[in-house]
């Protein structure tokens, strides 16, 4: 029998170790635990201009004039909530926008009730969206609007301005899936077998609870062990404690999705893929993405575990625009959002290309020209400063087949 | 037969006393009901219907009957058969919960001799859920049927209901355990490549000194466990069958809700669901009737400044 060669009494030491310091930190996480935290969500000051039903659309206040021409909206996901783009003040790429002198609003759509089962697409795209847009092109006065999604937000805002490509003067899309026949997301593959008809059925929304438990089930290793332990670990530094805090209280503030919205959107996107070859139908009208002429910016995450990259980098080859872009960031899901060095190059990114675009010509034939034509050049300037912010965590890849 | 009448606590005996006493007191109730007024012993009922009083005495005389008749020995005869056949099927019902038993622990033996096999890198080849797939399928075949047995009466929608809510309980019971034991299986195959590669590392004396270089060695094995796990074609159709089953079970419950809800003076979930989507249809009617009617001004008024 081989004699191991285990040392125990190392090994017994350290553990001895693990424990005086275990005790230590115990101790003082119950003092940060017991102190003030300061874990308050979306703190940057903004006024809901516009209210139907339980959908809301924030203005954020601006910091400085405004150096934009046309406003911006950002369209989030229904699930979970728009709170994750203004987390804590320094860390909130809303204060980033409003920063670079973007006119910002938001749309928050609010907590579904059991009433709201029957809202789809068609209610939420042709309805609440199109109203929004509406609202702020008369505030403004204008024809256009630049118009930014967010995950599912992000494939409600494709569908958009597919439909109304009169009113969107710029489109980005960030984290957007809209192509679902790929099996390198588990959401992709998990979603094929679904009996959704029975779960909306019984159930009306879909609980957000029920729909938190999935996401923790893609990885439980890392979000049912490992973030606890590592919380666990750090618990007696009161900065981690609230950044903690804050992303926990975020996490799990998940509202209902409405029924129908669910129903059509694993039907008719994750197992049927509709969205990437225009055969969806949106309110009885076909969603065809060579109407979306405007320029498109398009950012996803490589290490994206929910939306894969390979779900997001076809859309900029199928739409109608000449004057696109695909970014692809070293990050996963939420870092774009969250992590500082993103924040440091995504906001600022949106900026200088709305920036570039804000004083196009109006229709969108001629702005692509416009684009295509001065893409080149602005571009290498926006490459430039976004190296200098963060060289490892963006790669650009552009697809501008104009040049 | 005479023996067995002999016997004070033989079956037939126990009837015998059970039948006379309950002949005994009918007959004292059918007395009492009878000389009630309004009954038809005294004539009160002028319009010669029967009223509530008289269908009750009828009924105890009724019973009176019956129970002496039941005290021939022909009908005891007859009932002490009937008797002597429920043991019997007692017996053959046992028999089938006997039978599925022993299948079922025969497969779970076999599954238990598997423990220990050497553990491939993450691989999910020896999924071994015979022991789930059996008790459904035995659960199916000879447990089922008894939820499904068509009922009768005034309550027999309701209780066909129940019975419904129990069967896709049990069902769903089984979709659940089979999920929960897929979730496990990437806790033990990590224990066991923890231990493997702990005694290969010992071997070498390379073990590590420090504990949170064996919690990121077993999370990282965790992790890949669940990742292989979860890209696996029994895991997406377990996942699929348990989420169909907790609906169809979670329908069948609330179908017994809204029975149990009648009783009280509130409105029922599918009730509200209806209302929720006259409401729904009755909004988008008004939205397109305001956005037809703004651009129908928006016409005329065109036309006026056209004039």
């Amino acid at each position: 029998m081989n004699q191991f060669k285990v040392p125990v009494d190392l090994l017994m030491s350290n553990m001895a170790q693990g424990v005086r310091k275990a005790r230590t930190r115990a101790r003082k996480a119950s003092e940060v635990l017991l102190d003030t935290l300061e874990t308050a969500l979306s703190q940057t000051p903004y006024e809901v201009v516009y209210q139907e039903d339980r959908v809301k659309l924030k203005h954020y206040m601006a910091r400085k004039p405004s150096g934009y021409k046309t406003p911006l909206l950002v369209v989030y996901a229904l699930i979970n909530r728009e709170t994750m783009l203004d987390l804590q003040p320094g860390r909130s790429v809303v204060e980033r926008f409003l920063d670079e002198g973007i006119d910002l609003y938001m749309i928050d759509w609010g907590y579904p009730k059991r009433k709201d089962r029957f809202q789809g697409f068609d209610d939420h795209i042709n309805g609440y969206m199109n109203n929004v847009v509406d609202f702020i092109r008369e505030k403004h006065k204008v024809d256009k609007i630049n118009l930014m999604g967010i995950c599912m937000g992000g494939s409600f805002s494709v569908m958009y301005s597919a439909l109304y490509p009169e009113k969107i003067k710029n489109l980005v899309t960030t984290v957007t899936p809209t192509n679902f026949n790929t099996d390198k997301g588990l959401l992709h593959i998990w979603m094929k077998s679904v009996d959704v008809d029975a779960v909306v059925d019984t159930y009306g929304n879909l609980s957000g609870d029920i729909m938190n438990l999935g996401f923790l089930l893609l990885n439980p290793a890392r979000l049912m062990i490992d973030k606890y332990v590592g919380f666990a670990e750090h618990m007696d530094n009161k900065n981690f404690v609230e950044n903690f805090i804050r992303m926990e209280k975020w996490i799990f503030d998940s509202p209902d999705l409405p029924g129908e919205v669910f129903r059509e959107f694993i039907k008719e996107c994750y197992q049927q893929n509709k969205l990437i070859q225009s055969r969806l139908e949106v309110g009885g009208k076909r969603v065809d993405l060579k109407k979306i002429t405007m320029p498109v910016i398009n950012f996803y995450g490589k290490f994206d575990h929910l939306v894969p990259p390979e779900a997001c980098d076809q859309l900029t080859r199928h739409v109608g625009s000449r004057d696109t872009e695909d970014v692809c960031l070293n990050t996963g899901h939420i870092g774009i959002y969250v992590s500082s060095k993103c924040q440091d190059a995504f906001a600022p990114k949106i900026a200088t290309w709305l920036k570039e675009r804000d004083g196009g010509p109006a229709t969108g034939d001629t702005q692509a020209k416009s684009g295509r034509k001065s893409a080149g050049p602005k571009f290498k300037k926006a490459k430039k400063s976004l190296a200098a912010a963060a060289p490892s965590d963006m790669e650009p890849n552009r697809r501008n087949r104009a040049v | 037969m005479e023996g067995k009448i002999n016997d004070p606590f033989g079956i037939e005996s126990l009837m015998m006393t059970w039948t006379a006493s309950m002949n005994d007191a009918m007959e004292v109730m059918s007395k009492t009901w009878s000389a009630f007024p309004g009954t038809a012993g005294d004539g009160g009922n002028d319009a010669g219907e029967s009223g509530p009083m008289e269908a009750m005495a009828a009924a105890f005389k009724n019973w009176q009957t019956i129970a002496s008749a039941m005290t021939t020995p022909e009908s005891m005869a007859s009932f002490i058969k009937g008797t002597e056949t429920l043991p019997e099927i007692c017996a053959h019902f046992a028999q089938a919960v006997m039978d599925s038993l022993s299948e079922l622990q025969q497969k779970m033996g076999k599954s238990a001799a598997s423990f220990g096999e050497s553990v491939d890198s993450y691989k999910f080849k020896h999924m071994d859920e015979s022991g789930f797939h059996i008790w459904t399928d035995i659960y199916k075949k000879e447990f089922q049927k008894f939820f499904q047995i068509p009922q009768l009466g005034l309550t027999r929608e309701y209780q066909e209901r129940i019975n419904a809510m129990a069967d896709k309980f049990n069902l769903f019971q089984a979709d659940h355990a089979e999920f929960l034991r897929l979730l496990s299986l990437p806790f033990q195959q990590a224990a066991a490549m923890m231990q493997k590669d702990i005694a290969d590392m010992a071997e070498k004396g390379e073990l590590p000194e420090d504990s949170q270089v064996y919690y990121q060695m077993w999370i990282k094995m965790l992790e890949g466990h669940f990742m292989t796990l979860f890209q696996t074609p029994e895991y997406v159709q377990t996942l699929a069958k348990t989420l169909g089953a907790l609906s169809e079970f979670s329908r069948a419950k609330n179908a017994v809700l809204e029975d149990m809800l009648q009783g009280f003076p509130v409105a029922k979930e599918s009730e509200m669901d209806e209302l929720a989507r006259d409401l729904y249809e009755l909004k988008k009617r008004v939205t397109k009737l305001e956005r037809e009617n703004r651009e129908l001004k928006s016409l005329v008024s065109a036309d006026q400044g056209c004039c």
